[in-house]
Formats: C-alpha cells, sequence, structure tokens
C-alpha cells in the first residue's frame, strides 16, 4: 500500500506539474458528461479545480450547441476527464 | 484581463457580493448574488433565479445550494 501511495503520490506531482505549464495558455477539457470547456488557464488548486477565464461551453448534442462566457469562471474538478493543453475543442 | 496565477480560493474570495451563475451538471442555473460558500462549494445566494431552459422560478432573499450534488455536479461560477 504505502507503495502504491507513493506512485501516486508522484503521479499527482507530475501531473500537477504539467498541468502548471499551461497556466496562461489555452485548454481544451473534457467532461465526464457531454460537455467540454475551451478557456485559457488561470490557475487550479489540490483537486483540480480550475479557474478558466474567456470561456466557450460546448455541449455535445446531435447539433453541438455552443454557449460563450467571457470572464472568469471556476470549473469543478469533480467532473473532468481529460486536460489538452492547447486544445481547441471539438469541431463544430 | 489579468493574467496571474489565481488559484480557486482567490477566485472565491474576489466573486463574493457578485452577481453569478452557478451552473449544475443537470442543466439548471441558478443566477443570484453570491453571498458566500464554503470549502465543500456548499453556495449561498442571494436573490436567485432559477433557469431551466426558459425561465422557471423565481427565489428572493436566500438560497441554498448544497455542494455535494448527489449524481455528479459541476458549478461553473460565471462572474457576470
Amino acid at each position: 500500500i504505502k507503495q502504491s501511495l507513493v506512485s501516486f503520490s508522484l503521479f499527482l506531482f507530475l501531473f500537477t506539474e504539467l498541468v502548471d505549464k499551461c497556466i496562461g495558455s489555452r485548454i481544451h477539457i473534457v467532461m465526464k458528461s457531454d460537455k467540454e470547456i475551451v478557456g485559457t488557464l488561470l490557475g487550479f488548486d489540490d483537486f483540480v479545480n480550475m479557474v478558466l477565464e474567456d470561456v466557450t461551453e460546448f455541449e455535445i448534442t446531435p447539433e453541438g450547441r455552443r454557449i460563450t462566457k467571457l470572464d472568469q469562471i471556476l470549473l469543478n474538478g469533480n467532473n473532468i476527464t481529460m486536460l489538452v493543453p492547447g486544445g481547441e475543442g471539438p469541431e463544430v | 484581463m489579468s493574467l496571474r496565477k489565481q488559484t480557486p480560493s482567490d477566485f472565491l474570495k474576489q466573486i463574493i457580493g457578485r452577481p453569478v451563475v452557478v451552473k449544475l451538471n443537470s442543466g439548471v442555473d441558478y443566477r443570484g448574488v453570491l453571498a458566500c460558500l464554503d470549502g465543500y462549494m456548499n453556495i449561498a445566494l442571494e436573490q436567485t433565479e432559477e433557469y431551466v431552459n426558459g425561465q422557471l422560478k423565481n427565489k428572493y432573499g436566500d438560497a441554498f445550494i448544497r455542494g455535494n450534488n448527489g449524481n455528479s455536479s459541476s458549478l461553473y461560477y460565471c462572474s457576470l
């Protein structure tokens, strides 16, 4: 168990280092649900809750709806599946 | 448009008292003035309006939104 805890901590460290490099640039976030977010990464915390700016929200429905929100959002990390640094979002 | 590093807790301190939209994974939006919140993302709003597609309910006074929303919720605060 200690071994796996150490490995996990190392993974988390490497992961957060990678996300840290994205601060200030565009990032594309895929959620567990049919939703994707593209924005400029301002910051994040240990739980990978993310603060984003100049955000576009995509709902992946039969017609690919798009909602643009300016200003800033706090995205709850609970439902994040994947992060794509520099990503543009889904093709609409 | 400030691009300094900003953690979620800094952001939350900044938006208390401002009008926000809390968007749940269920597709319901709550618009109101952020009164306060805690580490579990429980939220207290004032002058809240509930939007499901169109406008459904109007709540005035205080609204309390539970942070852990049962089946995975995703909260967005859009500072308006």
